[in-house]
């Protein structure tokens, strides 16, 4: 029955569904998961990579994390060279923005302008949806820290501590029970892992495995933003006891 | 001089400075001059060129705005202070020595914390100005926010180099000032028809600039109250005045605060004589 | 079911419908409902709103009531995303009127144009209709007059006193019509609304959104205090009410609709 409706383009179902937008977000739970958790001093991005290779450059081949601009990130849940295309939007929408106002885009016009693109490819012309949701982080005068999720259908929320991908519904009960208000991004980069380390198959995890990113303000006001680095992630997992026995692996 | 100087075709602004020169306003024109020299233009014409040419050759001098004469009489200023933005504009509508208009307001208000005043082209200054305002207001319509003063200022300087480099650039000056929503920082932009843009603690334009910038260099500080700014805006318009020759009909006076936009009371009917 | 008449965007169907146009209405029917009631000097929307999950940004709730301009609102029931690419378009429609023609646009140019962006995508190569209806409200400049329009997914307009769009719409509606009163007075109007959005929203309050225009004003969008008090008010009128039935036992009022009617003042 569904068959009908559900290839081409984008059209209602009789009962005044978007089966195409609904594949899509069934796509992305296929894909790895993403995690965002907003504290009060920062915001941290945490993500599952599938693509794991002993000979993949970690540093310049990343797959789920990408910088917006100045004080944006995002983390990518779903099919990769979609999200190639819309973050390559987002970042020229946001240097227009800068030329035009010389200043930096906020954080929800960003968020905005994507999930604009995004519904346009629901209704227009014989496309199908992107099959990406993100995770935006970022910084902006009005609001300070914020965390989206946007989705295929073009809608999107702000949110405390969020979850997309695989297992997101489990990842979103983990975050419920051990989200707390106003924590630091210390705690919620301890969070973020203990959460990756439950909804990702294995119990131990290493820094090949998982990305990982992080919004903060210097102590000078200065607003970073951080891609980690292998030893940094491994460093977060000893911490929190995560990580696996590389010394056993390797060798 | 023959009355055929004044040929039809001749711009507006030449035909201002022929009648000037004729009701014996010698020293309109002597200032016309020094700006000449002080802005590093090209040397006069030989001696014996006739007035004509004269004028043509001062009025003409810009490729682009043969007119551009005209605005420089429009009185265009603004002061920042504390926790305030001052932007005041002359009232008088001028074409040629024509004052059509006593009452003109000069400014537009482009959301609850930004004013821009302009003085230019005729048709281009409000055509512009109100541009520039739907815009500000379209931008607070859909993100449920204001642009800052500073965004705005961009957004304008932006507007306009590209109007510059159009087929038909508009001729528009303006001072753009306001208080940053959130920071509620007072500023001041001045800009002019060229796209320049600065961030300025008190400005003007036109020749209310030779008048008053001295002023306000002498008496300005950036922690003036609002009372404080009012008086030396008085100090610039008693100048202005005393100086200018024409009769530019008074100032409208608006404050920028964080609560919003409020006219100020200015004593326009206050006699100023001039040694 | 008319083989393929559904499928391809926007085509007539041999027996004269044009399935897209009515599953967007389908969609409409799953949105959220939102009411609009006229007053005698206001007008009132009101919307079922959704509430925030716990791990949700509460400074960030992109809601369902929205200006267009200064001195018109809309509201809309259907798919989000799409009532953003909508209201985006209709804002840069009344300032680029406001530009063009100095004054402000009238509530019925804005609808127009609102319905007639809706029609041209039931029409145009390639796109899917707009899943929207829309109520849009407002004042005209100087004019003391409410205004209350409709829109649909087909691109069809209409005024009304009072109407509902979005889930249970008609139980709503029918609601409405049985309780519309000519020149209700601020108090009255926005009782009826929330009134009747209780007809289908069951968690109270902190469910529903009231906005308010009067002419030459700007939006007001009713504090949760008021409407929580609003709708106190009336359930303990309709428990008073229901006791009196059970004591009184007045004829023919059995039914839930008579009971609702009897008790609006």
């Amino acid at each position: 029955m569904s068959r009908r409706y559900d290839s081409r383009t984008t059209i209602f179902s009789p009962d005044g569904r978007l089966y195409q937008v609904e594949y899509a977000l069934e796509a992305i739970s296929h894909a790895g998961t993403a995690i965002g958790i907003l504290a009060k001093d920062g915001i941290v991005l945490a993500a599952e990579r599938k693509v794991t290779s002993k000979l993949l450059e970690q540093d310049t081949s990343a797959e789920k994390l990408y910088i917006l601009n100045d004080n944006m990130i995002c983390a990518v849940a779903g099919m990769t060279a979609d999200a190639n295309i819309l973050i390559n939007y987002a970042r020229q929408a946001a240097q227009r923005y800068l030329l035009t106002y010389n200043e930096d885009i906020p954080c929800e016009q960003l968020v905005r302008r994507l999930c604009d693109l995004k519904q346009g490819y629901t209704q227009h012309g014989g496309l199908r949806p992107f099959g990406v949701s993100f995770i935006y982080a970022g910084w902006d005068p009005q609001r300070q820290f914020q965390l989206y999720l946007s989705n295929p259908s073009g809608n999107y929320g702000g949110w405390k501590a969020t979850s997309s991908g695989a297992n997101h519904a489990s990842a979103q009960s983990l975050l419920k029970q051990d989200f707390k208000e106003d924590c630091t991004l210390k705690e919620a980069c301890g969070t973020a892992v203990k959460v990756l380390s439950k909804t990702m198959d294995s119990t131990k995890l290493s820094s090949e495995k998982i990305e990982f990113a992080t919004v903060g303000q210097t102590e000078d006001g200065k607003i970073y933003h951080k891609l980690w680095s292998a030893e940094e992630i491994t460093a977060l997992l000893k911490e929190h006891d995560l990580a696996k026995d590389e010394t056993a692996e390797d060798k | 001089m023959s009355k055929g100087l004044w040929a039809p075709r001749q711009p507006p602004s030449a035909w201002c400075w022929n009648l000037a020169w004729q009701a014996g306003h010698a020293r309109a024109f002597r200032l016309k001059l020094q700006v000449r020299v002080a802005s590093g233009q090209p040397e006069l014409p030989p001696k014996q060129a006739s007035w004509t040419e004269l004028a043509k050759s001062i009025n003409n001098h810009h490729p682009i705005f043969p007119h551009a004469f005209n605005a420089t009489m429009e009185v265009l200023l603004g002061i920042t202070g504390k926790d305030f933005t001052l932007i005041a504009a002359s009232k008088a509508a001028m074409r040629g020595v024509t004052i059509l208009k006593a009452s003109d307001d000069k400014t537009r208000q482009l959301n609850k914390h930004t004013l821009m005043a302009f003085n230019g082209e005729a048709g281009d200054t409000v055509q512009f100005a109100e541009y520039i305002q739907a815009n500000a207001q379209l931008y607070s319509m859909r993100n449920d926010t204001d642009l800052s003063p500073s965004a705005l200022a961009n957004f304008v300087r932006g507007e306009l180099a590209s109007s510059l480099r159009s087929r038909k650039p508009y001729n528009v000056n303006l001072l753009l000032g306001g208080v940053d929503p959130i920071t509620h920082k007072p500023s001041l932009y001045w800009l002019d028809y060229l796209a320049a843009l600065a961030p300025v603690p008190y400005a003007a334009h036109g020749y209310a600039q030779y008048y008053c910038l001295s002023i306000l260099d002498k008496h300005h500080h950036p922690d003036i109250t609002l009372v404080q700014g009012m008086k030396l805006l008085n100090l610039c318009t008693d100048e202005l005045k005393r100086r200018l020759p024409i009769d530019f009909k008074g100032m409208i006076v608006k404050a920028v605060t964080k609560d919003g936009i409020v006219d100020m009371e200015i004593d326009n009917d206050k006699v100023v004589k001039c040694a | 079911m008319a083989s393929g008449y559904d499928r391809a965007l926007s085509v007539f169907s041999p027996d004269g419908h044009v399935f897209q146009v009515e599953y967007a209405g389908e969609a409409v029917k799953r949105g959220t409902c939102a009411v609009g009631v006229k007053g005698s000097d206001i007008v009132v929307l009101g919307c079922e709103k959704r509430s925030a999950m716990k791990l949700q940004d509460t400074r960030i709730t992109p809601s369902k009531i929205g200006l267009l301009d200064t001195h018109v609102c809309l509201a809309f029931a259907g798919l989000n995303a799409d009532a953003r690419i909508l209201v985006d378009k209709a804002r840069l429609e009344a300032q680029s009127h406001r530009l063009n023609l100095e004054d402000p646009a009238t509530i019925e140019y804005i609808t127009k144009y609102v319905a007639g962006v809706q029609q041209r995508y039931t029409q145009s190569g390639g796109v899917r209709p707009f899943g929207l209806s829309t109520l849009i409200v407002g004042f005209d400049k100087g004019s003391q007059v409410p205004r209350l329009y409709q829109t649909e997914p087909s691109g069809i307009y209409s005024a009304w006193k009072a109407n509902a769009i979005g889930r249970s719409s008609k139980t709503v509606r029918e609601f409405l019509e049985r309780n519309y009163k000519e020149d209700m007075d601020r108090e009255a109007t926005v009782r009826l609304a929330i009134k009747s959005l209780l007809e289908v929203v069951q968690t109270g309050a902190k469910n529903i959104e009231i906005a308010i225009m009067a002419p030459g004003k700007t939006i007001e969008m009713l504090a949760v205090e008021d409407i929580e008090a609003h709708v106190k008010n009336i359930e303990q009128e309709k428990q008073e009410e229901a006791a009196k039935k059970k004591t009184g036992r007045t004829p023919g009022t059995g039914s839930a609709a008579i009971l609702t009617r009897t008790q609006e003042s």
